[in-house]
């Protein structure tokens, strides 16, 4: 196993940051750390990266207590933070240098690294630059390569994308998903379902410092009642009873929005046909229809009772 | 790893010009208007010899003891022979101070009474009274002549041995250089300030990447410490070479003890500046605000800005001169250039060793920690 966590707890004074925390991590995933803001992932990587001392709980990497002097361990984990952490001072190449000697005294070995990071991230170009002449996406980039020069077996990257634009973050998940490819094991926060949803092999959901839900995406979306969101377009909207749809077999709940009808409903077949049969048999007319699956958004939703970005 | 840190540490120094400008530039500007504004005030202090004429004629001729010993008082005076028409002449556009004539007896001639006139008076009236003691010896006991008794009567006999306190002129502009350099080594307390917030993970996220890493946190703060150490030091020497070389301000000629406080000021400085950053919890602003206000306060108190407040702290409160380290460096400064013991430099640099060890080892238990209670 490559990360055990239990029953971590940690508190800021009457705060409870992480409630009892328990986390496994096994070799080659991609877990994903999803929660709202506040909801402690960077906490309790911190925790995990023992740069935070906590109260009560065991952390184990690699097998071994994870400990700030653990300096076989932390050889094997590379960081990518939730600000970029690079020295203005420095040119891209020499700041992933620099972060990259930390771990690599070797001159050949650290030039040779440095080099494929640099290309990993794509700042060939950019070498020379110093960080305060690169745009945002690219200093995300850097602080990427800062993080992944020395090759680790684990990688924690706690929301690389934020502030990021769409180009530049695809960019980073597919550069993800690359060094996952080569081997490695990562651990991805984010409070962006999508991103989640869209690299990660498993996915725990976290709340108020807990874990409230683990699986993959399926998994996930299992454990909700909830099946589809069908939307639909009414052209006469007027002459709808809203509390027959809500009647409806399977119907979880249904709302009216000026002319659109959207209807959540649980797992079950023909839910769709039903509720069409229905707007026929009522003489509304339909316009456009989409059904959607349900999302993590939901999941969250239904466990906690509120929103996942709220 | 010690030497990779340091060698990046000085690139991230040296290319930090904010940095550089308030602890290597701004120094040399303030020397320079120090110079400018100082220029005259040394000079003004000095002693200018008195500028006296001596009318040439019959009666001066007669008494060549009165020519001897004004050429024995060639440290107080600078004299001119001529008539009484050019004396008068000189006197009037004040190319000197006054002038004596025989007429028949000594007379002293001024267009106004100030010091350099009561200086040519005091003399006179010096010679005068020597002569009448003579004099009246002669008249009372000739016998006296002949047996020459009064061969060394107009000699002078100093029984008390002058030995100089100090090797150099007074200077009062000298201290404020001295403590403007003080100033210099205590704002080396920047470069502390950024090596410890670039080393702690609760500080910057640089600090946090540091931590991360399989690296001895206190290894790498040493490299640093070292790195901004050096750098002070350079700067230090930098502007001592343009005290000395460029503005021709005097620092006396004991190099290595000028050295050694060069140093000891550094270390003290940046030491200063680690355990500032260390103790106060708060923003890199409020740390750097705090660092540069109690800077200007202890070298307000060493005379950066009057050399008289100096003089009273160390009058009225010797304690608070000791417990200042911008004090301690000027003194150190003022110790070599006047004195000719090196007790007072001693003590001044053991102070200051006292208070770089308690820096840093205040400086050492906060950064020790691996922990932190928050980011």
């Amino acid at each position: 196993m490559v990360i055990n966590v239990k029953n971590l707890v940690k508190r800021y004074g009457n705060l409870i940051a992480l409630d009892h925390f328990n986390l496994e991590v096994q070799e080659g995933e991609i877990l994903g750390l999803l929660g709202p803001n506040g909801s402690g992932k960077t906490t309790a990587i911190n925790c995990i990266l023992s740069l935070l001392k906590y109260d009560k709980g065991t952390i184990e990497i690699y097998d071994q207590p994870m400990s700030p002097e653990a300096y076989a361990i932390k050889r094997n984990i590379g960081v990518v933070m939730q600000n970029v952490a690079v020295f203005n001072e420095l040119t891209v190449y020499e700041n992933i240098d620099y972060f990259c000697g930390l771990y690599v005294s070797d001159k050949q070995t650290r030039k040779k690294l440095v080099a494929e990071a640099i290309d990993f991230v794509g700042l060939n170009d950019f070498k020379k630059f110093y960080p305060k002449k690169l745009s945002g996406g690219l200093l995300r980039r850097l602080n990427i390569a800062c993080g992944i020069a020395h090759k680790p077996k684990l990688i924690i990257l706690d929301e690389p994308t934020v502030a990021v634009d769409p180009q530049s973050r695809n960019n980073i998940l597919e550069g993800i998903m690359e060094l996952n490819r080569q081997g490695a094991t990562i651990i991805y926060t984010s409070h962006y379902m999508e991103e989640v949803e869209q690299i990660c092999s498993r996915i725990a959901i976290m709340d108020k410092g807990k874990i409230i839900a683990m699986g993959t995406n399926e998994d996930l979306k299992k454990m909700i009642k909830s099946g589809e969101h069908i939307n639909l377009e009414l052209l006469n909207p007027e002459e709808m009873e809203l509390s027959e749809i809500k009647s409806l077999p399977h119907v979880i709940s249904a709302e009216l929005t000026d002319h659109q009808l959207v209807v959540k409903s649980s797992r079950g077949k023909n839910n769709l046909i039903m509720i069409l049969d229905h707007l026929k048999d009522q003489n509304i007319g339909i316009g456009k229809i989409y059904s959607e699956p349900p999302t993590l958004n939901d999941v969250f939703l239904e466990i906690t009772g509120k929103e996942l970005r709220d | 790893m010690f030497l990779f840190n340091y060698r990046y540490r000085l690139k991230c120094i040296f290319k930090d010009r904010q940095l550089m400008f308030w602890t290597f530039m701004f120094p040399i500007l303030l020397a320079t208007l120090f110079n400018l504004a100082f220029a005259n005030l040394s000079s003004s202090d000095n002693f200018k010899k008195v500028n006296v004429a001596v009318v040439q004629n019959e009666q001066l001729d007669q008494n060549p003891a009165f020519v001897k010993a004004l050429d024995g008082a060639d440290n107080l005076f600078v004299v001119k022979y001529t008539t009484q028409d050019q004396a008068a002449v000189l006197l009037s556009d004040h190319d000197i101070d006054g002038y004596i004539t025989f007429d028949p007896d000594l007379n002293l001639v001024v267009n106004q009474s100030s010091l350099n006139q009561t200086i040519i008076r005091g003399f006179l009236d010096d010679f005068k009274q020597s002569s009448a003691t003579i004099t009246t010896i002669i008249t009372q006991n000739p016998s006296a002549l002949a047996n020459g008794n009064l061969e060394g009567i107009s000699s002078r006999t100093e029984y008390l041995k002058a030995v100089a306190a100090n090797q150099s002129n007074p200077d009062p502009v000298v201290n404020y250089f001295y403590a403007m350099i003080a100033m210099t080594c205590l704002y080396g307390g920047f470069l502390g300030v950024k090596e410890v917030v670039a080393i702690q993970a609760d500080l910057s996220d640089v600090g946090a990447r540091i931590n991360l890493a399989p690296t001895n946190k206190l290894t790498v703060f040493l490299a640093s410490i070292m790195a901004a150490t050096t750098v002070q030091l350079l700067e230090l020497l930098i502007l001592l070479a343009f005290i000395i070389g460029v503005l021709g301000i005097s620092f006396g000629d004991q190099l290595g003890y000028i050295a050694l406080t060069c140093v000891v000021g550094s270390l003290t400085g940046v030491t200063f500046g680690t355990c500032i950053a260390a103790i106060i919890k708060k923003g890199e602003g409020l740390k750097i605000g705090i660092l540069i206000g109690s800077t200007m306060i202890m070298c307000f108190l060493a005379g950066m800005m009057s050399a008289n407040i100096k003089y009273t702290v160390m009058t009225k409160a010797p304690i608070l001169g000791y417990l200042n380290p911008a004090n301690l460096i000027t003194d150190s400064f003022y110790a070599l250039y006047y004195y000719n013991t090196h007790t007072q430099f001693f003590t001044d640099i053991l102070l200051l060793c006292g208070f770089t060890l308690f820096f840093s080892s205040v400086t050492y238990f906060v950064l020790r920690r691996q922990k932190y209670a928050s980011l």
